[in-house]
């Protein structure tokens, strides 16, 4: 294989990689952007596989597993709801996860270079690429369980879990110290044990992370996927992977980044925090304090209320995800918009279980995307506004964020929306948010409570309006 | 608590800060009203108007002023007004407080609370109080009408059979409030209105009011980011004023109107642009009062220029509609004072809007006040159409930063730690490097410089990345995660490589390697085919409404 003649079609998919995500900047670039992301991979795919000399015997079956990869792709594409994207995007991380696993396993089959130092590098790189991969796997897999529910979200605390994690870390270094020098027994079995062990990791970190931070934790998984093809790119020696993989890997630290301070937390309370444990604490502490009485109100009034209103913000949480209530919310949105009411929605950047979740459901029903909001730019206008509408949102509108210091949300921005005339919260049940705490809106005098599913709720309520 | 209107003693001043309307709404909430006698005359409301309305109407001024728990006034006290004030008490009013401090001094000294009204922020909850924006509107409309009155054409186009006349041409400077309203106007006098701002945000406002919108746009010639817009102000001064000499050989009426809140104001439409102006033509400068915007400007004078453009700076625009302007900031006035407690009125210097406003306190001047504290991410100025400094951004020159890049330099900026620790994991590289081939002129090995080689491409790609990603917009972020996702199928090329090979070896076992690089082949096509088609889908969705 030429490498001299490969580094001409890399460099063009690493160029058109780059222009893909600058791409994403606005709506009305991003289609072309991912356009140009296709044409790179398939330059990078074509050139890749006229330059590998591939045997005569395999091509056929490279060819088949391409096609059946392509067939399993598309049919996910196009069969996934958009409420369900945080699975697949979790799914399609630990694939890549995977994916390094094995090149890495391929890799130590392979040759290890011609001089002593040489040797050492490459076994090193495996050693990485084989580790980092194994974690985003397992990490993947627990989280896109946990997302369809089939794992609880509750987080799992084991009793000294930050030293079993300290332990494994140390245990992996030392395999790895042993793996690279070829110090002790067949290194086949080192790295056999060390993926274990990182698989293990990989599993427990996730497990012990609770719901309600999961935009954190596949913001986060999509960086170590970066940082896997990055490492498997040092591995083969391919540029075209070490981009892709330091783009990618860039890409998820950034929302990760700004996934915690929209919660007001750091990255190491997220993922070693345990958040939960503390909370239900806290809300259990904060009940007595806070209950009061619930007025509850009814479909005929809230639609009344909303067609009496000349400014209406809705806010939308994971809620209207899973009730799937999208489509009516647009529904409503257009009856509303008809008679002049001023209707927009207010994004919390945590809203959901992915970032940039609510848009996406939102432009899947159609919601034009210049009345979508994000939290800074619609908090000031809470106050002049007559009704807010939120919509299985709760932790985001939690105005003990800002006035009891002591509730495990404390200084995390949220959406203002008590200050409005009128809150009306369409809720499926009476139990706390995600984050179990409890909150005071729920007994605003301004709120009134919508208890039922959303989906049928707004639905009714495009009957009543 | 007494509330006391003293007459306004300012020259060309006339307007008054309470009229008999707003009087009775401060009675109604429970307050003793004091006003000086003729305060409201030149305004147009009478003594007996205020007497009706259940004010008390006091001939001596220094009684008016000595006995008042509060003052409401428009421009800033005398001094000797300032003497007659009871410790204690508070005033509000106009007090150009960043360019005066003698006066904030003076206030301090004698114990008086200070509310200037030019400082209360730009904020939505506050915008009820804001009374520049309102006598902003008032200056703009009423720039015009002087235009027109020593303008010798009609403004709108006619046809008539005694001749055919074209329409005015009209720039205006700046699309703040004041260059709004004049669009406005000078729009429904029937000229042909252009008006010039910094900001691309003003254009769909100024084509609103029915006029052209020009720029200089500069972000095609130097398109980059962080740190240019230092170097290039010079050289986008000169495209603008380029452009207005230009404009000048063609409009018959220019309004400007660019100011810096305590500044003086920046100079735009200098000699050389009045001499290429038709004789005849109108210039009107809002900015008279803080020095003017044009080099011939003469505040409240009438100036004719050689080739006959008539050059006017007034400053006191508002007071010439007095009453609209009195009823405007008697209405804000109103709501201040409810602000502040309405029936018991306290300074509650927790309060963004009060502490804002209140630049002399407790017998101490806290003029500036403290930068909002939370500061959540910088207020893009775009998204405040009224803001009536937005002039500001034509004064300085500067051009107008987008809001998602100032948000990506204020996270850059916070994250500069990382850089360190790149730096230092390099030197870390280094020092290995440089002791295991310590000697000078030993070979490095062609390995070791294939891995510094890839080193290298990794950083500057986590560079890149960087830069990029910051300026995603966060509507996008899920199609982001799902293109980030295909395109980190890109390990299939390593899988590509090892499942290339023959599936079985020479002596007829099957390969690992192909197996395992099949098994990758098949993992990534999943992850390439299914993330780009997902993103495709994601995005067809998102439209404008």
């Amino acid at each position: 294989m030429n490498q001299v003649l490969l580094s001409i079609p890399y460099l063009a998919a690493s160029v058109l990689f780059i222009l893909s995500l600058k791409g994403l900047a606005s709506q009305e670039t991003a289609r072309r952007g991912n356009l140009l992301g296709i044409i790179g991979m398939t330059i990078a795919l074509v050139a890749t596989l006229s330059a590998a000399g591939v045997a005569p015997a395999s091509r056929m079956y490279v060819v088949i597993t391409l096609l059946v990869g392509a067939s399993i792709g598309t049919v996910m594409a196009t069969r996934v709801a958009m409420t369900a994207m945080p699975e697949m995007v979790a799914l399609l991380h630990s694939f890549v996860g995977l994916a390094a696993v094995l090149v890495g396993f391929g890799s130590w089959f392979g040759p290890h270079g011609e001089t002593a130092l040489g040797r050492t590098i490459h076994l090193a790189e495996i050693f990485i690429a084989v580790w980092i991969g194994a974690i985003t796997f397992t990490g993947s897999v627990v989280a896109f369980l946990k997302l369809r529910g089939q794992v609880s979200g509750k987080p799992l605390l084991l009793p000294g879990r930050h030293w079993l994690n300290l332990g494994t870390v140390i245990a992996s270094l030392v395999l790895a110290v042993l793996f690279v020098g070829h110090l002790a027994g067949h290194p086949l079995v080192l790295l056999v044990i060390a993926t274990v062990i990182a698989l293990w990791l990989g599993a427990h970190l996730v497990l012990a992370i609770g719901g309600a931070d999961m935009p954190v934790v596949v913001s986060l998984l999509n960086s170590y996927s970066g940082w896997t093809a990055a490492a498997a790119g040092f591995m083969l020696a391919n540029d075209a992977l070490i981009v892709t993989g330091a783009l990618v890997g860039s890409s998820g630290a950034i929302l990760s980044y700004i996934m915690c301070r929209a919660m007001n937390r750091s990255i190491w309370n997220v993922v070693f925090g345990g958040f939960g444990s503390d909370g239900t604490a806290g809300g259990g502490a904060a009940d007595g304090a806070t209950a009061g009485e619930i007025r509850e109100t009814s479909v005929g009034e809230t639609a009344r209320e909303l067609l009496d209103a000349d400014r209406v913000i809705i806010v939308p949480g994971y809620g209207m995800a899973v009730a799937r209530a999208q489509h009516a919310v647009h529904q409503v949105t257009e009856i509303l918009r008809g008679r002049d009411v001023d209707v927009r929605f207010a994004i919390h950047p945590v809203a959901g279980r992915l970032p940039g979740h609510m848009n996406v459901l939102l432009a899947e029903a159609d919601v034009p995307y210049d009345i979508v909001q994000e939290m800074d730019e619609i908090n000031d206008d809470f106050p002049e506004t007559d009704v807010v509408l939120v919509i299985g949102a709760n932790d985001i509108v939690n105005p003990s964020a800002q006035t009891d210091p002591h509730s495990p949300i404390a200084g995390m921005p949220v959406l203002e929306a008590w200050k409005a005339r009128r809150v009306i919260m369409l809720k499926r049940g009476r139990a706390a948010g995600y984050a179990g705490v409890d909150n005071p809106l729920f007994y605003h005098e301004n709120t009134r409570m919508l208890f039922g599913d959303a989906n049928q709720t707004m639905s009714a309520l495009v009957g009543e309006l | 608590m007494r509330i006391a209107i003293p007459r306004e003693t300012h020259d060309l001043e006339r307007r008054v800060a309470a009229t008999p309307d707003t009087v009775s709404r401060l009675i109604a909430l429970g307050h003793e009203v004091t006003v000086e006698a003729r305060a409201g005359a030149a305004a147009g409301f009478a003594n007996d108007a205020y007497r009706s309305a259940g004010a008390h109407v006091e001939v001596d001024p220094e009684t008016v002023w000595s006995k008042a728990d509060m003052i409401l006034r428009v421009r800033p006290p005398r001094d000797d007004q300032i003497a007659w004030l009871r410790s204690g008490a508070i005033l509000t009013g106009y007090l150009n407080a960043a360019t005066s401090p003698d006066l904030l001094e003076t206030l301090a000294g004698r114990g008086v609370t200070s509310l200037a009204m030019e400082a209360v922020p730009r904020i939505t909850r506050a915008q009820s109080m804001d009374t520049l924006s309102a006598m902003a509107n008032i200056a703009g409309y009423r720039a015009v009408i002087e235009a027109a009155g020593y303008f010798g054409r009609f403004f709108g186009g006619q046809m008539t059979a005694a001749g055919r006349f074209a329409p005015a041409q009209v720039l205006v400077i700046g699309a703040g409030v004041a260059g709004l309203a004049a669009v406005g106007a000078a729009r429904n006098l029937g000229a042909q209105v252009r008006a010039f701002d910094t900001r691309e945000a003003c254009r769909d406002q100024v084509h609103s009011l029915g006029g052209e919108f020009l720029t200089v746009d500069i972000e095609e010639s130097g398109e980059g980011s962080g740190g240019y817009a230092r170097e290039m102000s010079q050289s986008f001064l000169d495209a603008e004023f380029a452009l207005f000499r230009e404009q000048a050989e063609e409009v018959d009426i220019v309004i400007t109107t660019a100011l810096i809140p305590g500044k003086p104001a920046p100079r735009l439409w200098h000699a050389d642009m009045v001499a290429r102006m038709k004789p005849g033509s109108v210039v009107v400068d809002l900015a008279g009062e803080q020095g003017g915007n044009c080099d011939l400007s003469e505040p409240d004078e009438t100036v004719v220029s050689d080739n006959g453009v008539v050059v006017l700076a007034p400053t006191d625009l508002p007071s010439r509609m007095a009453e609209t302007a009195s009823t405007l900031h008697g209405n804000v006035v109103v709501n201040l004072v409810e602000h502040l407690g309405g029936r018991e009125i306290a300074i509650d210097m927790d309060d963004e809007i009060t502490r804002a406003m209140t630049v002399t306190h407790d017998g101490a001047v806290t003029w500036p006040p403290p930068a909002p504290e939370p500061a959540p991410t910088p207020q893009p100025a775009a998204s405040e159409p009224e803001a009536a400094d937005a002039t500001a951004a034509v004064a300085a020159g500067q051009p107008p930063t987008r809001p998602a890049a100032e948000l990506g330099t204020a996270d850059r900026q916070r994250h500069r730690a990382w850089l360190p620790v790149t730096g230092l994991l390099l030197a870390a590289v280094w020092v290995y490097l440089r002791w295991q081939f310590g000697g000078p002129g030993q070979a490095t090995g062609t390995e070791a410089q294939a891995f510094v080689q890839h080193l290298t491409v990794f950083v500057m790609a986590c560079f890149v990345g960087w830069h990029v990603i910051w300026n995603v917009t966060p509507a996008l972020h899920t199609p982001l995660m799902a293109v980030t996702n295909a395109i980190s199928g890109i390990i299939i090329l390593g899988g590509l490589q090892q499942g290339s090979r023959p599936l079985l070896g020479a002596d007829g076992s099957v390969e690992p390697v192909a197996v395992f690089g099949l098994a990758a082949i098949l993992l990534a096509m999943i992850n390439v085919a299914g993330g780009f088609l997902v993103t495709q889908r994601m995005l067809r969705m998102f439209r404008k409404g």
